[in-house]
């Protein structure tokens, strides 16, 4: 029998400051709950999973900016935020890096998994686009997020 | 009308025949037809274009030098009428004359239309119509050196002369005056100069003046031409234009008395010579001038890129709005859409970045806040829980089982093994005889230093040392409460620290001064912009207009045929009445 999950044992109350940003991520979790139920009748396969991707990356992006760009929270909070899964760390990772601050998701810019082993549609600068293309990735409907746009 | 400079009347074409020339008390010249009874300002010709439609070209100054002159009366002296002193002279003859050419040819009993369709042309009028009453006094200005005289711009941005004191106004500048004038441009340019190098001196509440004053420059060189083309378009109002519609009526006889006494009621009183009347141009031109001068001292309020950017985020304060929101979500819920405040930044990436930076201000205060505050709260509501609910009936986990939906159990802030803590020690405290406890309360009290615990302190403003005490909670509510009473009546006053007060009210004070006089700001660059936008509006509506006229009139000369021609050559008077017949009735 699995151990039973309580509030109390085993799992840390979050730090100083989580209410201040718990109305927020109620929203975003009420949101995600939308998504995941949400039909899918009518969409294409990769596409139901567009939305999922779309919340993640700005609740992550949300937090991210409030511990970097605002420090707004604290070290502890974010790391516990971190920790029960309210941001995407791999995703923040990748934000911190040069090229890469506007990242959609990690999986963008998995080039071992597509075709020409390159990175996602959506990572290509507008400017080399052609002129009036429209691009939108299958993997999570990114329509274009290169550092320089 | 003496200052007009009168037209040789040298090469003047001749009268057609039954028309005689006359003087008017007033110096003006008119003329009168013995036949017909009919009597005009316009001096009537041989009906050169001879009227090939209903519409009669109006005399305009590319075809006919005469025209300016005439005009020109007419600019200057709106209200010819009043100059009647024959009882044979029909108003109407008159109206229909300006009324244009279509009205006055269909209205002539079997005499000649020679009178080149009024001084004004059927289309002509149609425009005036339209744009008469619109055109009024604006601004003032006065004229350095010349003292009753001022410059009066007009809304179309026309300018004429006006003396304080004898009321006399002209369109064109006396010659004294126009030194005047010159110099009054002078001055203006200079202005306007310095601002364009980007003199900060010069402050905001130049921009109307500086504006008027390139208009006026632009248009300097065209008033002449204005003033002659199209005289009419100035200062015949309303009442001109009332008459016109009094006397609409055909029967002449029947409505000439109170027509005539209509018009002669107006004027009454004035000097001959005057073009402005006292009417109800002259009160709206009062009032345009008073608030003139109110805006003047109102648009001295310089809105700068900080205020902005203090309206946008005191907008963010009014609202309320917590600084941790996002903002695609209060851009998706619209909320600062409907504050005029809202538009203080012009751009969406300003907006962010003005809410970026409020929220990172915001989030720090509240943190500060909470830091000061945060000293005296965690134990705080949880004696407060076992002062209400904690009997030694109950054990530990018994206790935290049984109320663990209270809020005060569920606050994470307060370990659970400092809640059992208190919670044993509280219930052995329980157990203990009420002397005992009294006593303990009384050594509390006293251990307080008096600044934290003084005569002026209440129940509810104790300070934080004793309500995080065990102590304070052990005894029940009403002894309890009463032995401190009584404590905090014997102790002596606060010592006084009540400057600081007074200096934090003085900044209050100052901060909300500032945010009014931002607002304020705000309002009038709104207006400002307003205003330009009007302006700008009814300038494409006038200038659009005068494309319309000209482009008309450019239609209409290219009719004229050889008939004018013929009509020249000779044979004049037969011609006129030739054509003149079939239409006449």
């Amino acid at each position: 029998m699995p151990p039973i999950r309580t509030a109390g044992r085993g799992r840390k109350p979050p730090p100083e400051g989580f209410e201040d940003i718990e109305d927020t991520l109620l929203e975003f979790q009420n949101k995600m709950r939308d998504a995941e139920n949400a039909p899918h009748e009518g969409k294409k396969r990769y596409e139901t999973l567009w939305p999922i991707f779309q919340i993640t990356h700005q609740r992550s992006r949300y937090i991210y900016s409030l511990y970097y760009e605002k420090e707004a929270i604290s070290k502890q909070l974010y790391d516990w935020l971190g920790k029960n899964g309210y941001v995407d760390l791999g995703l923040v990772a990748k934000w911190k890096k040069q090229g890469y601050e506007k990242l959609c998701c990690v999986k963008c810019i998995q080039t071992k998994e597509t075709n020409f082993r390159s990175t996602c549609v959506c990572r290509v600068p507008r400017e080399q686009l052609k002129e009036g293309q429209e691009v939108q990735c299958v993997s999570c409907g990114c329509r274009g997020c290169a550092s320089s746009d | 009308m003496a200052t007009m400079p009168a037209q040789p009347a040298a090469w003047l074409p001749p009268l057609p025949p039954g028309w005689t020339e006359h003087k008017a008390p007033s110096g003006h010249t008119y003329y009168y037809n013995k036949e017909t009874k009919k009597s005009t300002y316009t001096r009537p010709i041989v009906d050169v274009q001879s009227v090939p439609s209903p519409v009669v070209a109006p005399p305009t100054i590319p075809f006919n030098p005469l025209a300016g002159a005439k005009v020109n009366a007419d600019a200057s002296q709106p209200f010819p009428v009043q100059t009647h002193f024959d009882g044979n002279i029909h108003p109407e003859r008159f109206n229909n004359l300006q009324r244009g050419g279509a009205e006055s040819h269909g209205c002539q009993r079997g005499g000649f239309n020679q009178h080149r369709g009024g001084h004004r042309g059927g289309y002509n009028d149609f425009a005036e119509r339209r744009r008469q009453p619109q055109d009024r006094p604006k601004h003032r200005y006065d004229i350095p050196n010349c003292a009753p005289w001022v410059l009066v711009k007009t809304k179309l941005g026309r300018r004429f002369v006006w003396n304080q004191d004898t009321n006399e106004s002209f369109w064109t500048f006396p010659g004294h005056v126009l030194k005047g004038v010159v110099e009054f441009d002078r001055i203006e340019r200079e202005k306007r100069e310095r601002r364009e190098r980007g003199d900060p001196s010069e402050d905001e509440d130049e921009t109307m003046a500086e504006i008027e004053a390139e208009l006026a420059a632009a248009e300097e060189k065209m008033q002449a031409e204005m003033i002659e083309v199209d005289g009419d378009v100035g200062m015949e109002d309303e009442e001109e234009y009332e008459e016109v519609e009094v006397t609409d009526d055909e029967g002449e006889e029947g409505a000439e008395p109170s027509a005539k006494r209509q018009r002669t009621e107006e004027p009454q009183g004035q000097p001959e010579d005057e073009t402005m009347e006292m009417g109800e141009d002259d009160i709206a031109w009062q009032l345009a001038a008073m608030e003139e001068q109110y805006e003047d001292e109102e648009e001295g309020l310089p809105l700068t890129d900080e205020d902005c950017k203090a309206l946008f985020k005191e907008l963010l304060d009014d609202t309320g709005l917590s600084p941790y929101t996002p903002w695609d979500k209060i851009i998706d819920d619209g909320i600062l859409f409907d504050d005029e405040r809202y538009k203080a930044l012009g751009s969406m990436k300003a907006r962010k970045e003005c809410f970026d930076e409020w929220g990172r201000d915001k989030m720090q205060f509240l943190k500060e806040q909470k830091a000061k505050q945060q000293k005296l709260d965690p134990r705080i509501p949880y004696l407060g829980l076992l002062h209400r609910l904690a009997t030694p009936k109950l054990y530990w986990p018994e206790f935290r089982r049984k109320y663990k939906k209270e809020p005060e159990m569920k606050d994470t802030k307060l370990p659970d093994k400092d809640k059992e803590k208190l919670y044993r020690d509280h219930i052995k405290r329980l157990g203990m005889k009420p002397s005992e406890l009294k006593s303990d309360l009384s050594a509390l009290l006293k251990a307080q230093s008096l600044a934290s615990l003084n005569r002026s302190s209440t129940l509810d403003t104790l300070p934080t040392s004793i309500l995080t005490d065990l102590r304070f909670v052990s005894l029940p509510a009403s002894t309890r409460d009463s032995l401190i009473e009584t404590y905090i009546s014997t102790l002596p006053p606060a010592p006084d620290n009540a400057a600081a007060s007074a200096e934090e009210e003085a900044e209050v004070a100052k901060r909300r001064a500032e945010r009014e006089r931002r607002e304020k700001a705000l309002a009038d660059r709104e207006r400002r912009v307003r205003e330009e936008k009007r302006r700008q509006e009814r300038e494409l509506a006038y200038g659009k207009g005068r494309l319309r006229e000209e482009e008309m009139e450019i239609e209409r000369a290219m009719k004229v045929g050889k008939d004018g021609l013929r009509a020249q050559l000779g044979s004049f008077g037969g011609d006129g009445q030739v054509r003149e017949a079939p239409s006449g009735e």
